[in-house]
């Protein structure tokens, strides 16, 4: 059984692959009310001309030390990616023969990524496009849980209408065509009553990796804090009462977190801004694509360079000089349940009081700490009843290693 | 000691002239009101701050004098001499060399041969952001130049210090420019800011990532009226630079203007910026060895395999 919790719980080549992300189009059906993008559009989408000088720019690239990871995700995002499907089609083509032509080392050893709403998932096009590249593919559907939890964020743009049932009709096609895919479920204030019954609500749809997390926004009102407890306690009784931790993962539970971190040996950066790289319809290159205009409120983009000029390294320094402890306040690097507690360098930056990825933000300081309270709850519910069952030691043994969070 | 706000910098004009990386763009004439220039010195006073002030080219009216001379002070422009071009000969003890590095090449025969006659010449490179990898074998070969000469004048007991060789040989923790940490500088508006530089692009309108919301021209770090106001203080300070609180290049400037300017963060420094301060770092050990073979006792400048710690940062 944990088997496939395992397999499911690592991203493919999580530690030795480049991400790069091709921002294809910044428009999307859907106007969903957490969405950190602030600046979608429709205007903004990748031509094939800079699409291409970005491919030939990376695979002329090969031995620069951005480039010399072993393997390569290239991520298509959004606003949503498969509305721009044709273009996809020809890039995916064109990486894949040009690193053919190139005897590149990330031939047979690249992945083609996607977050999509789900809402055009079953079309010709794309089901033509999952069908040629299948065997290097993975796909993420968004749906947020029940019904009204789905809706109440996810909604059309224009209208207030809840995009629900336009996606989970294709929840089916998914999950037999990626039975050990994830879904991402985003938590914002509003949400935080119907957490419970959308996880397992994810679960009853054949989904078994629900990653789920609070937006690092400042957006978190009080009592919420009690309430996400509230709520995990009982999703907690509901997956171990029912027997659901064998098929299922929820990223929220966790055993490597809840505990103090030490700043010599535990003070890596949470994330990998920095080591990846977003391009955009611009041709403009990114850390990540947090830090490209679209997704900031408050500051400018952090362009690192573009197809034409290069990459300039002095704007990748500070994020590869990152660390946990220099970023973060005197009160987190204290923090007795630190570890796990999760950031996003681009909100880092975005509400930073100067210009620096350096100042941690902590908006999320109360809620992870409910979160340690309900997972310390939730392995000691866990173990106990493993213990009496006599099956600890079998889970000990295949436990999963579990990534807390997800960007 | 962790280093503390220790110096007030006084641009009496807005034509002060400048003294270090960055030039001064500003042509109009903008002279401090003595009012203001009154404040700033009772700052300087109740925060106990040695002054430094920047002075123009022109001769300051007359009514200036007795308030300038109402604390002890250092008057750059004055007492220390400023000069874009490299002088055929010198007529002061202390001298702030401005110039970029193709210069510093072209004419570096010109210069060791005034470090006879100076107590101390600060060289501040004015163009490092141009520095390009091919440029380190002449940038070192002038370093060598200027290191022959030092290391022959020390042998006859004379100790002419130039800041970018000389500095390195006896620190033994970093001693950097200290902007907004070891001093403030104050403009002619009456606010304060962490350098002149950082006045400069206010003026001039440009970016330099330093404003909390970009779209504020502001560089500003507080005013007379009310004080110093740092944001993210702590990123000005060394055990908050990854790269820098490890390097031993410790006569470094660490230009936190330039850092910004480059890598767009206070605490970062560029590829450039270490690799120049490497290379004299590296020049400075070579004079190291020679007079310590001549009796000197110097502190141990240590081999190293690198010229920009960026390189090693995994071994840190």
């Amino acid at each position: 059984m944990s088997k496939i919790i395992k397999d499911i719980q690592n991203p493919w080549q999580e530690d030795t692959a480049k991400s790069i992300t091709f921002i294809v189009t910044k428009d999307c059906q859907l106007a969903c009310k957490y969405c950190y993008l602030v600046g979608k559009n429709e205007t903004e989408r990748m031509t094939w001309e800079t699409a291409k000088a970005a491919i030939d720019y990376i695979l002329d690239h090969e031995e620069d030390r951005n480039f010399k990871q072993e393997s390569v995700v290239f991520d298509f995002i959004g606003g949503e990616p498969f509305l721009e499907i044709d273009l996809i089609d020809k890039i995916c083509d064109y990486i894949k023969s040009e690193m053919f032509r190139r005897n590149h080392h990330w031939f047979n050893s690249y992945r083609f990524n996607f977050s999509t709403n789900g809402i055009n998932y079953d079309s010709e096009k794309v089901q033509k496009f999952i069908e040629k590249n299948r065997t290097h593919l993975s796909i993420g559907i968004t749906i947020d849980g029940t019904k009204r939890k789905h809706d109440l964020n996810r909604v059309y743009k224009g209208s207030e209408k809840g995009s629900y049932d336009d996606v989970v009709r294709n929840i089916p096609l998914w999950t037999k065509q990626f039975p050990e895919a994830g879904t991402k479920v985003t938590i914002s204030s509003a949400d935080l009553p119907y957490i419970c019954e959308s996880v397992l609500h994810l679960y009853d749809l054949g989904i078994k990796q629900v990653n789920i997390n609070c937006v690092f926004e400042d957006v978190w009102k009080e009592g919420d804090d009690q309430l996400f407890e509230e709520q995990l306690t009982e999703l907690a009784d509901k997956i171990i009462d029912g027997g659901k931790y064998e098929e299922n993962a929820c990223s929220f539970f966790s055993e490597n977190m809840g505990k103090p971190l030490d700043c010599k040996l535990q003070n890596n950066n949470w994330c990998g801004a920095g080591r990846m790289l977003a391009v955009d319809a611009a041709g403009n290159f990114y850390p990540c694509t947090r830090f490209a205009q679209y997704s900031l409120r408050d500051k400018e983009a952090w362009i690192i360079g573009n197809t034409k000029d290069g990459i300039d390294e002095n704007k990748l320094r500070p994020f590869l000089t990152l660390d946990r402890c220099t970023q973060s306040t005197e009160e987190c690097k204290d923090c007795e349940v630190a570890e796990g507690c999760a950031w996003c360098q681009g909100e880092n930056y975005d509400a930073a009081k100067t210009h620096t990825v350096f100042e941690r933000a902590t908006a999320i300081c109360k809620m992870h700490k409910a979160r340690v309270r309900a997972n310390n709850y939730y392995w000691n519910k866990l173990y106990r009843k493993l213990e009496l069952e006599g099956k600890r030691e079998e889970f000990e043994q295949n436990k999963p290693t579990n990534k807390t969070d997800i960007c | 000691m962790k280093p503390y706000l220790q110096y007030l910098v006084i641009l009496l004009d807005d034509t002060s002239v400048a003294y270090c990386h960055a030039d001064n763009p500003l042509k109009e004439r903008n002279l401090m009101p003595i009012e203001t220039l009154k404040k700033a010195i009772l700052f300087g006073m109740k925060q106990n701050l040695m002054i430094q002030y920047v002075y123009p080219e022109y001769e300051l009216p007359a009514e200036y004098d007795e308030t300038i001379e109402s604390i002890d002070n250092l008057k750059i422009g004055r007492d220390v001499k400023v000069t874009n071009e490299v002088p055929a000969a010198v007529d002061c003890d202390n001298i702030v060399l401005r110039i970029k590095i193709k210069d510093l090449i072209a004419k570096q025969y010109d210069i060791a041969a005034l470090l006879p006659n100076v107590k101390r010449m600060n060289i501040c490179l004015t163009d490092i952001e141009t520095f390009k990898d091919e440029q380190i074998a002449e940038y070192k070969k002038a370093l060598n130049t200027l290191g022959a000469v030092l290391t022959s004048l020390y042998k006859e007991q004379k100790h002419p210090q130039l800041n970018i060789l000389t500095d390195r040989l006896t620190l033994k923790e970093m001693h950097n420019c200290e902007a907004g940490i070891g001093n403030i500088t104050v403009a002619p508006n009456g606010k304060f800011y962490l350098c002149p530089a950082f006045y400069y692009d206010e003026k001039t309108g440009v970016s330099n990532k330093m404003n909390y919301k970009t779209k504020d021209a502001s560089r500003s770090v507080g005013d007379l009226e009310n004080g110093l106001c740092i944001p993210n203080k702590q990123l000005l300070e060394l055990d908050h630079a990854p790269l820098c609180r490890n390097c031993d290049a410790y006569h470094c400037n660490r230009c936190i203007w330039l850092n910004q300017k480059l890598t767009w963060d206070n605490n970062t420094p560029s590829h450039q910026q270490c690799v120049i301060a490497h290379l004299e770092r590296n020049a400075a050990r070579d004079i190291s060895a020679k007079l310590s073979e001549a009796g000197y006792n110097l502190p141990e400048i240590k081999e190293i395999n690198y010229i920009d710690p960026f390189d090693v940062k995994e071994e840190w």
